[in-house]
C-alpha cells in the first residue's frame, strides 16, 4: 500500500511535466492541423538552453525557464513563417513528412553542438525531497510539476481572454471567416507555432531538471507526447493535463509491475487502443 | 519516354548492375548490397505508402522480423538459409495482417502515428525474448561472398519491381489507387477495401522481410536496436518520397540517388550525412512536393517556374 501510494505520487509529478509536454504540440495540431513530429526535438532544445544557462551563466533553471521559452519562440516563429507556411496547405503527408526532417536536422545540428554526451541539471537543492503521507516527495520534481501546470492554466487563460487567443481558437475553427475579420493567416500561424515551440522549450526546461539529456531524446518524447494527445483527445489544454496525468500514472505502474524496458510498449499499447476504440481520446466529444 | 523505351533502359541497367562484382571494388560492392536493399525497402513501402496511400512509419518492422527469422532459425535450429527467410517472412507477413486488421482503420494522422512508435516496441519485446539473444543479439554463420550478396539484393530488387509493376497495371493496383484517391468513393465501387489494404501491406511486408533477411546473413551479427532500426524508416520513405511515391521507378532512382550522396557525405562526417537526409526532405517537400519523377515530367514545359508554381499551390 505504501508502494502504492509512493508510485501514484511519481507518476502524477511524471504526468503533469507529461502534459505540458504534449500541450505544445495539441495546440499546433489543432489550430495549424501540423502534427509536429518535431516537437521532441523542440523540447531537447530547450532542455539544452536551460543546461547552457545553468553551467554557462549559473542561473537557476527555473529563471532560465522564460528565456528558455522565449528562445524557442523565436525559433519556431521564424521556422513557421518561412518554411512550413509554404507548404501548409499541401496534402496531410508532406506536411507531416517536413516536420520530420526538421527533427532529423535539428537532432543532429544539436549533436554535433553539444555533442551526444549525457547531461544533467543539478542545482543544489536536487536531492532535497519531503516527506507527503509517507511518500517521498522530491523538491525538484514538485517544482515541475507545479510550473507545468500553472504554464497550462496560463495558456488556457490566453486562449480564452486575450484579444491573440480568441484569433488563435477562432483561425483553428474556420480560417475563411477568421480571414474576413481581419486575421493575417501567416503572422497568426507563425505565432501559433512559436507558442508551441515555447512550450515544448518550457517543457525541456523542466525535463533536464527531472532526467538526464542527450540530442535523440527527442522522437521519444515525441511519441509520448502524441500519446498523451490521442488519449486525453485535442479539445481542451484540461483533457491533455487529464491524459498526461493518466500516461504518468500508468508508466510508472508499468515500471514497478511489469519492468521499466515495457513502459514505452505500454503507453503504445494504450496509445493504438485508443486511437481504435476512442478516435476523439478518452475525454474527447464523439465525431 | 515510351514504356517499353522504359523497359529497356531498365534491363540494360540491371544487365550493368549484375556484372558489378566482377570489376567493382568491395566497397563498391558492399555500398551496392546498402544501396540495392534500401532501394528494396523504399520500392516495398511504395505498396502501401505510395499506391495506397497509407504512410506507415513502421515498416522496419517487418525488416527486422525477416532478419531474425533468419537468425533465429539457423542460430538457434541450424537450419538454412531459405527455411530462416521463409520464418522470417511468415512472422512478417503475420505480424502485418495481425497488426493491419486494426491498424488499417485509422486514416492519415492517426495510421501515420499509430505506425511510429512500432519500431520502439519491437525493440523492447525482442531484447526480452531468450530465443532472439535478448540485447546482446545473435551472431550467425560466416558466408564470404559479397558478391553472391549482392546479386541476391539485385534479384531481390527487380523481383520488388516488377510487383509494383504489375501493381501499377491490374485491377488490384487501381483498387489500391482509388483507395488512396477516396477510400469511400471505392468502397462504393465495389473494392473491397480491408482486403485490399492488408493484402498490400502483407506484400509490403514481404520483400522487406527478405531484404532483413538478406541483411542479416551478410552483416552476420544481429541486435534488437540494428534491426527495427528506426532511422531505416525515415531512409526509406525518403527515398521513396524523393524519387516520387506512386511511380514504378521513382522509389528506386530516389534509393541509389540518396545513397550515393549520403555515402560521400558520410565519408566526412557521419552525422552530416543525416543533417542532409533531413535537409534533402525538407527541400523536396517544399519545391517538389510530388517527387522527382513529377519534376522531370513538368520542368520540361515549365522550366525553374515549376517550383514557383508548387510554392505558390501550397503555401498560405
Amino acid at each position: 500500500m505504501q508502494l502504492l501510494w509512493q508510485i501514484l505520487v511519481n507518476g502524477v509529478l511524471l504526468g503533469g511535466l507529461y502534459a505540458l509536454m504534449a500541450l505544445g504540440l495539441v495546440l499546433v495540431w489543432g489550430v495549424l492541423n501540423i502534427v509536429n513530429l518535431a516537437h521532441g526535438a523542440l523540447i531537447m532544445l530547450g532542455a539544452y538552453a536551460c543546461y547552457y544557462l545553468f553551467t554557462g551563466l549559473g542561473w537557476d533553471p527555473f529563471a532560465a525557464l522564460p528565456v528558455a521559452m522565449a528562445l524557442l519562440f523565436c525559433l519556431g516563429y521564424l521556422i513557421q513563417r518561412y518554411v512550413l507556411n509554404l507548404v501548409i496547405r499541401g496534402p496531410m503527408f508532406n506536411t507531416l513528412l517536413i516536420t520530420f526532417g526538421l527533427e532529423v536536422v535539428i537532432t543532429y545540428v544539436a549533436q554535433i553542438a553539444f555533442s551526444a554526451d549525457f547531461r544533467t541539471v543539478n542545482p543544489s537543492y536536487a536531492g532535497a525531497n519531503f516527506n507527503f503521507f509517507g511518500a517521498t516527495v522530491p523538491l525538484a520534481r514538485l517544482l515541475a510539476f507545479g510550473v507545468a501546470l500553472g504554464l497550462t492554466f496560463g495558456l488556457w487563460l490566453f486562449l480564452e481572454h486575450t484579444r491573440i487567443g480568441r484569433a488563435i481558437r477562432a483561425t483553428a475553427q474556420n480560417l475563411i471567416g477568421a480571414r474576413l475579420y481581419g486575421v493575417n493567416p501567416r503572422h497568426l500561424y507563425a505565432l501559433t507555432f512559436g507558442i508551441g515551440a515555447a512550450l515544448a522549450g518550457a517543457a525541456g526546461t523542466l525535463y533536464g531538471v527531472v532526467s538526464q539529456i542527450n540530442p535523440y531524446i527527442g522522437s521519444g518524447l515525441t511519441g509520448k507526447s502524441f500519446a498523451i494527445a490521442i488519449i486525453g483527445g485535442l479539445d481542451k489544454s484540461i483533457y491533455v493535463l487529464a491524459g498526461g496525468l493518466f500516461l504518468g500514472i500508468v508508466e510508472a505502474m508499468t515500471a514497478l509491475y511489469i519492468g521499466p524496458t515495457y513502459t514505452d510498449v505500454v503507453s503504445f499499447g494504450i496509445l493504438v487502443l485508443v486511437l481504435i476504440v476512442r478516435p476523439t481520446g478518452l475525454l474527447g466529444r464523439t465525431a | 519516354m515510351k514504356f517499353s523505351t522504359k523497359l529497356a533502359l531498365a534491363g540494360v541497367g540491371i544487365a550493368l548492375l549484375a556484372t558489378v562484382p566482377w570489376w567493382g571494388s568491395a566497397v563498391l560492392v558492399q555500398f551496392g548490397i546498402n544501396a540495392l536493399i534500401l532501394a528494396t525497402l523504399a520500392q516495398s513501402w511504395n505498396i502501401i505508402g505510395g499506391y495506397t496511400g497509407y504512410p506507415s512509419f513502421g515498416n522496419s518492422v517487418f525488416y527486422g522480423l525477416g532478419g531474425y527469422g533468419v537468425a533465429i532459425a539457423m542460430v538457434q535450429y541450424g537450419l538454412p538459409f531459405p527455411i530462416g527467410l521463409a520464418i522470417g517472412i511468415s512472422l512478417a507477413v503475420g505480424f502485418a495482417i495481425l497488426l493491419g486488421l486494426p491498424v488499417l482503420r485509422l486514416r492519415g494522422h492517426y495510421f501515420a502515428i499509430a505506425t511510429l512508435g512500432l519500431a520502439e516496441v519491437m525493440t523492447a519485446i525482442v531484447s526480452n525474448l531468450e530465443i532472439a539473444g535478448r540485447n546482446v543479439g545473435l551472431i550467425l554463420p560466416l558466408v564470404k561472398g559479397d558478391a553472391l550478396f549482392f546479386e541476391l539484393s539485385l534479384i531481390l530488387l527487380v523481383v520488388t519491381t516488377l510487383a509494383v509493376m504489375w501493381i501499377s497495371r491490374s485491377r488490384f493496383g487501381f483498387g489500391l489507387i482509388a483507395i488512396r484517391e477516396n477510400e469511400q468513393a471505392a468502397a462504393v465501387m465495389g473494392v473491397n477495401t480491408t482486403l485490399y489494404k492488408i493484402v498490400a501491406f502483407a506484400l509490403c511486408s514481404v520483400f522487406a522481410a527478405v531484404a532483413g533477411g538478406i541483411h542479416a546473413y551478410w552483416i552476420t551479427y544481429l541486435d534488437p536496436g540494428s534491426a527495427f532500426d528506426v532511422a531505416l524508416n525515415v531512409k526509406m520513405i525518403i527515398m521513396a518520397v524523393f524519387g516520387g511515391p506512386g511511380t514504378i521507378f521513382g522509389p528506386v532512382l530516389g534509393a541509389f540517388v540518396l545513397s550515393a550522396i549520403s555515402e560521400i557525405l558520410a565519408a566526412k562526417v557521419t552525422s552530416l550525412a543525416s543533417i542532409f537526409f533531413g535537409i534533402v526532405i525538407v527541400a523536396a517537400i517544399v519545391f517538389m512536393p510530388r517527387g522527382f519523377a513529377d519534376l522531370v515530367r513538368r520542368f520540361r514545359q515549365s522550366g525553374w517556374r515549376y517550383f514557383q508554381e508548387n510554392i505558390r499551390t501550397y503555401r498560405v
